[in-house]
């Protein structure tokens, strides 16, 4: 079975209609410049010690070392699971729970789950449980003096080795490939954090980044006395600390999805992308990553030079003002994936090594229903999900100028506004198929 | 702050009101499944457009695909019958539909369907992995 776009999936989206694409385009640029000559002049938005905290016995038990190794114990668990079945389940990609575990419900899964639920994946990573357990016979991390200097640009990286894989190796949706893939990063990652330290985790593990980096569009957050609060998402968003790298991961994500986008059209598969070759994929993403990478930094330096800040540390100042606009990007491009294809988790996973007579859930019978949602429905989350998270981004990215430079005028932003609106209409067109 | 939260309720609401009022299809909510599927050796005549819907044909020879290749549009609802032939054993797959036909060298196989499901969908052999074409039912 060779896949479709992403990592795996029996269908891809509609492009959606010309008029829905021209109308979010025109509500981006319309709320892009109202948001410099109509909002508010002084910051507005909680700093990172607001919000309402958590009863006190609640946060011992989310906090406590055994809700920690039990989730992490669990994870585990259900990780060997899916590597065990790679190897060991039906050859075949469609009928095997590997593939689909890990780019459908994990992968997209993720990020609903961190944005309903906080930072799930550095709460429950079981990579975490397997370092303690190897704790006793490592030496003193020799390298975790250096870690802080690196931020966050490890995360980027294996961020991009992942979404390589997802996106461009042919044989990605194969069993086999998962498998080697899952043993691989576990023995890799877990090389690292023995050099790095436990710390490693948070800076260079590409899913416990991930999910951390959405969760600060979550309403759950940690206050700087160490107290978990409940308070505006955009408050969390603002409070994301600016690691060197920061930004490498947020234009990361947003290129791989414009890439997913791209690689979808059929001005790419007719195209540049024609051959559907590790060659062009691998083009293809560097080039989508590049593009983003290059209009972010332009736009938020020369915002900082307008504004009379220091351009060098602009990109890492507003990079979580992008996650919105990333998140948007995600939803636009997976929701369909993970509600339509999603399906599939739970009917395999009723018999995950393919033996006859085996229904452990009693739904390995049932057949995907690719009509559950409708075309229409489809288009109409992908553009209110673009638009929205270009709003969010525009408004935090405002709120963060006023906190940087509070007596500058709002034109200040103007090349950052620019190329949100940029991201957002150069998203729709992809979703349009251009 | 009001300007604001009406800019932002106009938006809001302009998007709801353009959801409620699409223009909807209306796919058939019934089975999604194919009415039938059929891998018939009758070589037929070629590009007949028949009367019951539409016929999509490809020929597959020295592992290039010529014909009906591309993205194909099709109606939703459209009955739909699809030619293809080859010049070496394999086998043809209808992604999301999740049709498959043996492809016997030189003589045509043909797989009939209701388009019922929307989407864009592949359609590749299987064991050489070539994308013959790609459905796009709306």
């Amino acid at each position: 079975m060779t896949a479709v776009a992403h990592g795996v999936g029996s269908r891809t989206d509609l492009p959606i209609p010309l008029g829905l694409a021209l109308y979010g385009a025109g509500a981006a640029i319309l709320f892009g410049f109202a948001v410099l000559l109509l909002f508010w002049r002084t910051p507005k938005i909680g700093g990172p010690d607001s919000g309402r905290p958590l009863p006190a016995g609640v946060q011992r038990v989310l906090d406590s070392p055994v809700t920690r190794r039990g989730l992490q114990a669990v994870a585990l668990a259900l990780a060997v699971l899916v590597v065990v079945v790679a190897f060991a389940g039906p050859a075949d990609g469609d009928r095997n729970l590997a593939p689909w575990a890990l780019y459908v419900t994990f992968w997209v899964g993720l990020v609903p789950a961190s944005l309903l639920l906080g930072p799930v994946w550095r709460v429950a990573n079981p990579l975490r449980l397997l370092h303690r357990a190897l704790r006793p016979v490592l030496p003193v991390p020799p390298g975790a003096g250096r870690l802080p200097a690196l931020g966050l640009w490890p995360a980027a990286a294996s961020l991009v080795i992942f979404l390589w894989l997802e996106l461009v190796y042919p044989d990605r949706a194969e069993p086999v490939t998962v498998g080697v893939f899952l043993l691989v990063h576990a023995v890799v990652h877990l090389a690292l954090a023995a050099w790095f330290g436990e710390e490693w985790f948070a800076r260079g593990e590409c899913f416990e980044v991930y999910s951390t980096l959405i969760a600060r569009l979550s309403p759950w957050g940690r206050r700087d006395d160490g107290r978990l609060v409940l308070r505006n998402p955009l408050a969390n968003a603002l409070a994301t600390p600016e690691l060197p790298g920061l930004a490498a991961v947020v234009v990361v994500l947003l290129g791989s999805t414009a890439f997913d986008g791209l690689s979808r059209t059929v001005f790419w598969q007719t195209g540049p992308g024609a051959a559907n070759d590790v060659f062009s994929g691998t083009v293809g993403l560097a080039v989508m990553i590049g593009v983003v990478a290059g209009l972010y930094v332009l736009g938020a330096r020369l915002s900082g030079r307008m504004g009379r800040q220091d351009p060098a540390i602009q990109p890492r100042r507003y990079a979580s003002t992008v996650v919105p606009i990333a998140l948007g990007y995600t939803v636009a491009h997976y929701f369909s994936l993970l509600v339509l294809d999603g399906q599939k988790t739970p009917i395999l996973a009723s018999n995950p090594f393919g033996t006859a007579g085996v229904d452990l859930f009693g739904t390995y019978g049932n057949v995907v229903d690719l009509s559950a949602v409708s075309a229409d429905a489809i288009a109409y989350v992908q553009v209110l999900a673009v638009v929205v998270g270009h709003v969010l981004g525009v408004t935090l990215a405002h709120e963060r100028a006023l906190r940087a430079a509070p007596r500058r005028p709002a034109s200040d932003q103007l090349p950052l506004v620019i190329v949100m609106v940029l991201f957002t209409v150069g998203g729709l067109g992809l979703l349009f198929g251009f | 702050m009001t300007h604001r939260r009406l800019l932002a309720a106009l938006l809001v609401g302009g998007l709801l009101v353009a959801g409620c009022a699409g223009t909807d299809p209306d796919t058939a909510a019934g089975s999604p499944a194919p009415s039938s599927t059929s891998s018939s050796s009758s070589s037929s005549p070629a590009a007949s457009p028949t009367e019951d819907g539409q016929r999509i044909e490809v020929e597959v020879a020295g592992g290039q695909v010529t014909g009906d290749t591309g993205r194909v549009p099709v109606a939703a609802g459209e009955h739909v019958t699809l030619s293809i032939t080859s010049d070496v054993a394999d086998e043809v797959h209808v992604h999301g539909y999740d049709l498959d036909a043996e492809l016997v060298p030189g003589t045509p196989a043909e797989l009939t369907f209701d388009a019922t499901i929307p989407g864009v969908f592949e359609v590749e052999l299987h064991e050489s992995g070539t994308v013959l074409l790609t459905l796009q039912v709306s």
